[in-house]
């Protein structure tokens, strides 16, 4: 396997754009990545996209083909990657193992996603054999919902409280003012989290993402042309997919068996594991990580599954400002998903442009203190997820 | 008791005198269960899929619940007018960790550790207008 770097990466702002279409935000980050990783189109050898459900793509997720209708028909290949949520995170994870296999030097990848209103419809399928379709249809458990059920078991095992869900939302938005990109640039006090509606208890509207429009991209490429081309290159130092196993205890689907140990996330947990394990290091080795906050309880909870603090420490780090950029186990320097929202395919690609500047020292006001080795997840139906680990 | 509404889908479950059933199906290699019934055993370790028919409940324990107040979209089944419903993750003693209404919302009733029973209830009217069944879990 071949040194895969980081030479460009390049984000359209998240929020809603009515006038716009997918393909105009992701001609914007296209272009931005273009511009950061010094190359024009024509050098672009191959494209890996995440596929929409959502938004252009032709109605069958074909969205590289639309990037490279829109920037030009060079005749490259394109792979349209489909994970749900976790599509960004996939479509990343192949366009490092076509460079790394040593196929292309030069690999675009993007994600770009205009959402509908209101709860993400998660089955278009009405079949009976279809697991998300019984449970919408039998039970009737939206996203939040499933992440509300999680919460309250946190709540009832480790004391978690109201007022500390409420603290990660205060401390996201914190860091967020300082975020060109995100969607949400303003303070919000602990009382008006508080004070937003409940949608599924215990998670109140301010405390769960909405649904967003928004693009990005990286520009990837072998540390040959990283050589020629970049004083600065940022390293993919990991990069894994994976699925969930059977005894995870998650509540997915309708049913499963009873765990043996604690009930988590384990198709984050085997990404992450894996491409820690690929860069040869440990969860105390990261200087930051930009982690899949679709409600304030999975930024308590992830740390702990993956080893980079005690399981019932979370509340007590974040509420000693070690969440902080500044902290000693930054999370979501970004403003995450909760300030930016939720672009569901773009998200592995947004956490690669952030970790990009991150590591580059390229961060403004959200900078952590001279980071060198951060961790990006993403995951989405059907237990797929992702991580990459990039360094400099 | 359903009161006359038709189940959700058909197949899922039964009544039973003593409560409700699950209908799915239990590896017999090694003991995984599964529902709805699988062709195939999901366990990562099992090796010798032997999937048979079987049925679980109607005992179990709350591991979380959450109150619902907002009418998610369908395909979703919801009271009409609507009233905010708690959902739950029940662990049956047969093993089986499974998701479903509950006819409760007071916390003291559902918090983890609570003791249920599967029962077959209405959970609303479809975008057909007919009231509709699941099942359900009600405090023991």
């Amino acid at each position: 396997m071949r040194d895969v770097a980081v030479l460009g990466v390049g984000m359209h702002a998240f929020g809603k754009f009515p006038e716009k279409s997918v393909t105009e935000l992701c001609r914007t980050a296209v272009t931005a990545a273009l511009a950061d990783a010094g190359i024009s189109w024509r050098e672009v050898e191959a494209v890996a996209a995440a596929s929409s459900r959502f938004s252009g793509g032709k109605g069958w997720g074909l969205n590289g083909n639309d990037v490279v209708e829109d920037m030009g028909l060079t005749g490259i290949p394109v792979y349209n990657m489909s994970a749900g949520c976790a599509a960004g995170g996939n479509a990343f994870n192949i366009g490092y193992s076509l460079v790394a296999g040593g196929l292309y030097d030069v690999v675009l990848v993007v994600g770009g996603e205009k959402m509908p209103k209101g709860f993400i419809q998660t089955s278009g399928v009405e079949e009976d054999t279809d697991p998300e379709y019984l449970r919408q249809r039998c039970v009737g458990m939206p996203g939040p919902a499933f992440w509300a059920l999680l919460c309250r078991q946190r709540m009832a095992e480790l004391g978690t409280t109201e007022e500390q869900l409420a603290k990660v939302a205060v401390k996201a938005h914190q860091v967020a003012v300082h975020n060109e990109y995100a969607r949400f640039r303003k303070e919000f006090t602990l009382e008006m989290i508080l004070g937003s509606n409940m949608v599924s208890d215990p998670l109140r509207l301010f405390e769960i993402c909405p649904v967003s429009d928004g693009a990005a991209a990286a520009i990837i490429c072998s540390a040959e042309k990283a050589r020629q081309l970049t004083q600065k290159p940022v390293w993919v130092a990991g990069s894994a997919v994976a699925t969930m196993r059977a005894d995870d205890g998650l509540p997915r689907g309708l049913a499963g068996v009873i765990p043996d140990g604690r009930t988590h996330h384990s198709e984050a947990a085997i990404a992450v594991s894996k491409a820690l394990a690929q860069a040869g290091a440990s969860p105390q080795d990261l200087d930051l990580t930009e982690l899949q906050d679709n409600t304030v309880y999975y930024e308590l909870a992830f740390p702990e599954d993956w080893g980079l603090c005690e399981v019932g420490e979370a509340e007590s780090l974040l509420e000693a400002g070690e969440t902080l950029p500044t902290g000693k186990m930054p999370i979501n320097p970004s403003g995450g998903f909760l300030c930016f929202g939720e672009a569901t395919t773009a998200m592995g690609v947004f956490q690669v442009c952030e970790l990009t500047w991150q590591l580059r020292g390229e961060a403004g006001a959200r900078q952590v203190p001279n980071a060198k080795l951060g961790l990006g997840q993403t995951l989405g139906l059907g237990g797929n997820g992702t991580a990459v680990v990039l360094k400099r | 008791m359903s009161d006359g509404a038709t189940p959700a889908v058909e197949g899922l479950f039964r009544e039973a005198e003593d409560g409700a059933r699950l209908c799915g199906s239990r590896c017999a290699h090694c003991g995984t269960p599964a529902f709805p019934k699988s062709a195939l055993c999901h366990s990562a370790d099992c090796d010798d899929s032997q999937m048979q028919d079987a049925e679980f409940g109607p005992n179990g324990t709350v591991w979380s619940y959450s109150v619902q107040h907002y009418p998610p979209p369908p395909p979703a089944i919801v009271p009409d007018p609507y009233k905010p419903y708690a959902l739950g993750v029940v662990d049956l003693e047969d093993g089986l960790r499974v998701v479903g209404r509950l006819t409760s919302t007071d916390p003291a009733q559902i918090g983890a550790g609570s003791a249920v029973r599967l029962v077959v209830g209405e959970i609303g009217i479809d975008t057909e207008g007919k009231a509709r069944s699941s099942w359900i879990f009600e405090p023991a």
